[in-house]
């Protein structure tokens, strides 16, 4: 589902953010993607929604290089993709509704289909009771939990999330693993960057360990 | 919900928000549109009155009083075969006299006392109104000049030709500074558009992260611009009516009885038109180029 070949990110002049990187997650796997600060964790993530392109090697998803994909053709394949963020990226002005539909709003779904399925995956991720909140009247947890909804909204084939519980306290973060799971369970292909080795024991699955841009093999194997 | 929908709402939102610098921006195109329509109005009356002077343009051919009727004859058959020429009539001495008497009887004594007729016969010559007041009649004048039995060639057009000069500068000028008017207006406008994008930034970063077309991440900028330029040249085209119906009825007609030319008329449709999507299609590409922004 997702193979990067010899991938090399370098910024400024040629400092490597990721060096000759070499992983495979299959289709319907959850990993964690972890290391210290500096590592590349976010960087992969951002090269996987192609916010960035690689300096060397290839990216591919679904069997296809990223790199070839044309403006229009990233834009689609995005819409395969569900990103949840360590700051929850809820716009201020919105609801809670208005925030997850917005997504299928600015794919041209109709308006019936808009609010059903809205409806519908935040009542999924137990938010049903806060509809026409606003972000700043919810915890942080429950924020998170909305970003959730609006990254399965569009039922995507993979969910890649960057320290999703970095913001949040042990007991929410697992609340939000269990979502993943869940996520997971349903088939699609879960990608968590984390540093929360906590969280990666009790959830235990396949661990990527990168240092300094390089991926150091899986120290902690799935229980 | 389709695009052109969903675009015009945002555009509408985001105008609400943008509140003063959007007023600022419409104000810039109404002036703007305001030089362009006053200078397309007064243009259009200008063109009229020109149309009417240089029908009215004549070129007079003065017959020696010793002319045998075959010269008068020749000279006829000349001017009726040249381009320029759109009829040549022929007065004779004594129906010059009978207008001049006609014209200004208070001085029918002047031409009673003289005994003989002092008016010679003559051609008068209409030029086509493409033709008057250039080169081609300068060439008529010369050529017609130098034949036998001609007396004496008058032809007023030389300010006529000098006018035709001035209004195609003044056109020329005028439609300079329209024109920057409207390139300082499109600056306004990408400005207000870039700014309201700049608000919406956290929403057209999560619109290219779940992978929105393009036409919905750049669509709503470009509707904001359509709708300012068309708004502005609107409001111009307002005033313009304004000002019009006010000095139709006062100026006009004075200025109209002063030039002998019709009186003043309002922009055509072509003229309306031009204003309208001239605004709509200055607003809409300031909001294509601001929306170039995001990528």
């Amino acid at each position: 589902m997702i193979e990067t070949q010899s991938v090399a990110k370098t910024y400024g002049r040629g400092m490597y953010a990721l060096r000759d990187l070499n992983l495979k997650i299959d289709k319907g796997e959850f990993a964690f993607l972890t290391g210290p600060s500096g590592s590349g964790k976010s960087t992969l993530l951002r090269l996987l929604l192609l916010e960035e392109h690689p300096s060397e090697g290839q990216v591919i998803v679904g069997g296809r290089n990223l790199s070839d994909l044309t403006r229009d053709e990233i834009q689609a394949y995005r819409r395969t993709v569900g990103f949840v963020f360590q700051d929850f990226k809820l716009i201020a002005t919105k609801t809670v509704f208005e925030n997850v539909s917005f997504v299928l709003r600015v794919l041209g779904q109709p308006v019936e289909q808009q609010r059903r399925r809205t409806y519908q995956v935040l009542k999924w991720v137990g938010l049903q009771h806060r509809l026409n909140a606003l972000p700043e009247e919810l915890s942080g947890g429950e924020q998170q939990r909305v970003a959730i909804a609006r990254a399965l909204v569009n039922e995507p084939h993979i969910v890649l999330a960057d320290e999703p519980t970095g913001n949040l306290d042990p007991d929410l973060s697992l609340e939000i693993m269990n979502l993943f799971r869940d996520i997971n369970a349903g088939g699609t292909t879960v990608l968590v960057a984390t540093h929360d080795r906590e969280l990666i024991k009790w959830v235990g699955r396949r661990v990527i360990q990168l240092e300094y841009g390089r991926h150091e093999g899986t120290p902690e194997a799935a229980p | 919900m389709t695009v052109v929908a969903y675009a015009f709402e945002e555009a509408w939102v985001s105008l609400k928000r943008s509140g003063r610098s959007a007023l600022v921006s419409i104000g810039t195109i109404a002036i703007a549109f305001l030089t362009l329509g006053g200078f397309l109005l007064v243009s259009v009356n200008v063109q009229r009155a020109l149309d009417r002077w240089l029908e009215a343009a004549e070129m007079s051919v003065y017959l020696l009083d010793t002319a045998s009727d075959d010269q008068r004859m020749a000279i006829e058959t000349f001017l009726q075969t040249q381009p320029g020429v759109a009829a040549v009539e022929y007065v004779s001495k004594e129906r010059a006299l009978e207008r001049f008497r006609a014209d200004f009887p208070e001085l029918r004594d002047v031409t009673e006392g003289v005994g003989e007729n002092p008016f010679p016969s003559a051609l008068e010559v209409r030029l086509r109104t493409e033709n008057a007041g250039d080169a081609a009649a300068d060439g008529l004048e010369r050529d017609v000049a130098g034949r036998p039995g001609v007396g004496d060639v008058r032809y007023d057009r030389k300010w006529l030709a000098r006018l035709v000069g001035l209004v195609r500068t003044a056109r020329f000028a005028a439609g300079l500074v329209a024109a920057i008017l409207m390139l300082g207006a499109a600056f306004t406008v990408a400005a207000v558009v870039r700014l309201s994008l700049y608000a919406r930034r956290d929403e057209l970063e999560i619109m290219q992260l779940v992978g929105a077309p393009f036409s919905y991440i750049r669509g709503p900028a470009i509707v904001e611009g359509l709708l300012l330029g068309g708004t502005g040249a609107a409001v111009a085209l307002i005033a313009i009516a304004i000002l019009y119906s006010t000095l139709a009825g006062s100026v006009a007609p004075n200025l109209a009885g002063l030039t002998g030319t019709a009186p003043v008329r309002f922009l055509g449709p072509l003229e309306l038109a031009i204003i309208l999507f001239g605004g709509v299609g200055v607003g809409a590409a300031a909001g294509t180029v601001a929306s170039r922004a995001v990528r």
